[in-house]
């Protein structure tokens, strides 16, 4: 028994971890523009899509594909960032709701479009199993904890020692006197959108080998579980985000391996809920600053 | 038409307040007075809606004569979402019907012409695509859908339209205890229901391959639910205790904690009946949490799927399934038939959803034929009394418009699915 509940806190913290990576790029885009980016599964989508291209249609490796996954989500990114993100600085809410979700539309159809409804099968990756005692787990797990642990570290670095990330806090603190002080704020949003867009492409291409099948709408499900992370993290809270992640696939792997695979889903909604009634800024933080 | 107007008027108003005011006042709307400016853009909006408006007279009379010459079939299935491969197949092959109908002169001289709809394997967006179809594409027939729970919600819809509806792929088996002398009149099945099913893959595994001990993982749905209450009726009569039981929601793609827990129980096989496309997701992941080999998967997800055997070889290797068609079945028609479908999609081998979809327009062609008409009451009638020719033997409907037809039981040997018999579906309706 007490090897079983190991094995589902492993399982959920590795599960916990993919939220994390995209949660993170999610409330960094919040922070800097107080929109909630609806379309931002559809990032991760972009990320596994791009990769599975390169490995099945161009034949170069998984390790390349990786890089290039996330290079060519960073891409679209960077134009969707141009034309529609930066145009939200100073748009009221709703437009940033409604740009968000007709972007989600757009990029799941064009990829029915592009590449068919079906499901496609992930090449590549490192599945063969290492064994901890009775737990077996596929490397490609384990590496996809220590790149996610290495990433929240490499982002607290960044956020807390270099221009770009001082600017990022800077922004998200208060727009008008980062005008005042030379700030170029559009840029600043530009930036830190491409950026969070890579962390999701990230996640999805790691995610890939594991998943096995990938399709237009397969960013749904992983928008929806990064409300309840974010949420839980405090919004715009790197650090938070992380732990909320892991508590969130804990959570989850407990209630698929004692109660019932059918509850999973169910866990990040009863969340969000009980968030927004008893602590609405977070587990990790009394106030918001929004 | 003409309700159109004020509105154009509205967004004209609305763009105009929205022009910052260092805008250079070049355009025409700023420089006629507003009053002036509408009367302007009424005319121009009445002329062009006079021009579309007999522009649609004509494409609508058009149509109308069209109309009279082709007979209108509805496919609905699943394509987008997480049985896109189903809906894939189901729409390729009622194609290769249809252009071999045609080519053949087409139903009483008159051309198959299909409509497709997408039901996302969702009950409410199946209903919306038949609503589609009904009100604007007119059809007289819908085949489809492949979800259970979809086609449960389609009959009586088709009921209240008089369309006919003919399923070819769900094995739900309330989808003809309703129907027939049941209550829906408008709804026919060609495909064997889960009923028998169920029993004969439980009795196989438990008899032949000694597995004793069961976990259930089934995708919750009406198709995956319904057969395990089915499986459940058996459980005694074989000696199988199930050690648990699990429904995955279909765009599931974690079971690492469902595996952990059954590689614990003792289960010698997982019950399953899912969905093709999340087959390769388990049997990969079962690899990885050390079941493959030790754990057999049984019931019905496609496990004979190349793409899902290459996925992990070693997990699907022993499953057992009974499918209502495999591309083994070793005749010279089922042969001539994938080689029809093979060459005209680029060598795709076709899956049970192509054949049945392939097999179930044919059949609406020859009743149509008997029936000497292509009015849906008339085929309906023909529907109840024909004894078709098919693939998998002699098609007749009961009096719950059910077809009668055998099962193929087969198990994965070296990757290959070998067969291990077939048997019938004689239902015991519900009184």
């Amino acid at each position: 028994m007490g090897e079983l509940i190991l094995e589902q806190i492993i399982n959920g913290i590795i599960a916990g971890s993919v939220y994390a990576l995209v949660a993170a790029g999610m409330t960094m885009i919040f922070g800097v523009l107080r929109a909630i980016n609806f379309a931002h599964g559809e990032y991760y989508m972009l990320g596994t899509f791009s990769a599975w291209y390169v490995i099945s249609k161009l034949g170069v490796s998984y390790p390349v594909s990786i890089i290039l996954g996330i290079v060519m989500t960073m891409a679209i990114a960077a134009v969707v960032g141009r034309l529609v993100m930066q145009h939200l600085v100073t748009a009221p809410f709703q437009s940033g709701v409604l740009a968000t979700l007709g972007l989600s539309l757009i990029l799941q159809n064009a990829i029915v479009l592009g590449f068919g409804g079906t499901y496609k099968m992930f090449p590549g990756g490192w599945l063969s199993p290492v064994f901890i005692g009775d737990i077996s787990i596929a490397w490609q797990r384990i590496i996809i904890l220590i790149v996610t642990i290495a990433m929240f570290v490499a982002l607290e670095l960044m956020v807390a020692r270099t221009r770009m990330g001082r600017s990022i806090r800077a922004v998200s603190q208060n727009i008008e006197c980062c005008a005042v002080n030379g700030i170029d704020v559009e840029r600043v949003v530009l930036a830190t959108f491409v950026l969070g867009t890579g962390l999701a492409a990230m996640s999805g291409v790691l995610t890939g080998p594991v998943n096995v099948t990938i399709y237009g709408g397969m960013g749904e499900a992983v928008t929806m579980k990064t409300f309840a992370v974010i949420v839980m993290g405090g919004m715009g809270n790197v650090r938070g985000t992380l732990l909320a992640g892991w508590i969130l696939g804990i959570a989850e792997s407990f209630v698929a391996g004692f109660i019932g695979l059918q509850y999973r889903d169910a866990v990040g909604f009863v969340i969000l809920i009980a968030m927004l009634m008893f602590r609405p800024t977070g587990l990790f933080s009394l106030q918001s600053r929004f | 038409m003409a309700r159109r107007v004020p509105m154009l008027v509205v967004v004209d108003r609305g763009r105009k307040a929205e022009l910052p005011p260092e805008c250079p006042l070049t355009s025409m709307a700023d420089v006629v007075d507003p009053e002036e400016r509408l009367m302007i853009r009424y005319a121009m909006t009445r002329r062009l809606a006079l021009v579309a408006a007999s522009a649609f007279a004509i494409i609508a009379q058009a149509e109308a004569t069209a109309a009279q010459d082709v007979v209108k079939i509805g496919v609905i299935s699943p394509n987008t979402g997480a049985a896109a491969r189903y809906g894939a197949f189901a729409w390729r092959g009622a194609q290769l019907a249809r252009d071999e109908i045609n080519a053949a002169g087409g139903v009483n001289g008159k051309k198959i012409e299909l409509f497709q709809g997408d039901s996302q394997c969702n009950p409410t967006e199946g209903v919306s695509a038949l609503q589609r179809m009904l009100s604007q594409d007119k059809v007289s027939y819908v085949l489809g859908d492949v979800c259970s729970s979809v086609t449960l919600a389609l009959q009586p819809m088709v009921e209240n339209a008089n369309v006919l509806l003919v399923n070819p792929a769900s094995s739900n088996p309330q989808i003809t205890y309703k129907a027939g002398v049941g209550g829906f009149k408008w709804s026919y099945r060609n495909y064997p229901t889960d009923e028998v099913r169920a029993g004969v893959v439980l009795k196989y595994a438990a008899q032949e391959k000694k597995i004793k001990k069961m976990a259930v993982l089934s995708v919750d749905s009406d198709y995956g639910r319904g057969a395990i209450v089915l499986t459940k009726k058996y459980l005694a009569e074989n000696g199988v205790e199930l050690t648990s039981e699990d429904y995955y929601k279909d765009k599931e793609a974690d079971f690492r904690p469902i595996l952990a827990n059954i590689r614990r129980s003792g289960a010698g096989a997982i019950i399953m009946y899912g969905l093709a496309d999340t087959t390769p997701i388990i049997a990969r992941q079962m690899v990885e949490a050390g079941l493959a080999g030790k754990v057999v998967l049984i019931g019905s997800a496609e496990f004979n799927n190349p793409q899902a055997i290459a996925a992990a070889p070693s997990a699907l290797e022993g499953a057992v399934e009974a499918a209502a068609w495999v591309p083994e079945h070793d005749t010279p028609r089922n042969k001539a038939f994938i080689a029809a479908y093979k060459a005209k999609y680029a060598g795709e081998e076709p899956n049970i959803h192509a054949y049945f979809f392939w097999e179930t327009l044919r059949l609406v062609g020859v009743a149509a034929k008997q029936a000497k008409s292509e009015k849906q009451d008339d085929v309906r009638k023909a529907l109840a009394t024909i004894t078709y020719d098919s693939i998998m033997g002699n098609v007749n409907f009961d009096d719950h418009n059910q077809a009668n037809l055998p099962m193929i039981l087969f198990e994965l040997v070296n990757g290959k699915p070998a067969i291990k018999g077939t048997f019938s579906t004689k239902i015991i309706y519900p009184k």
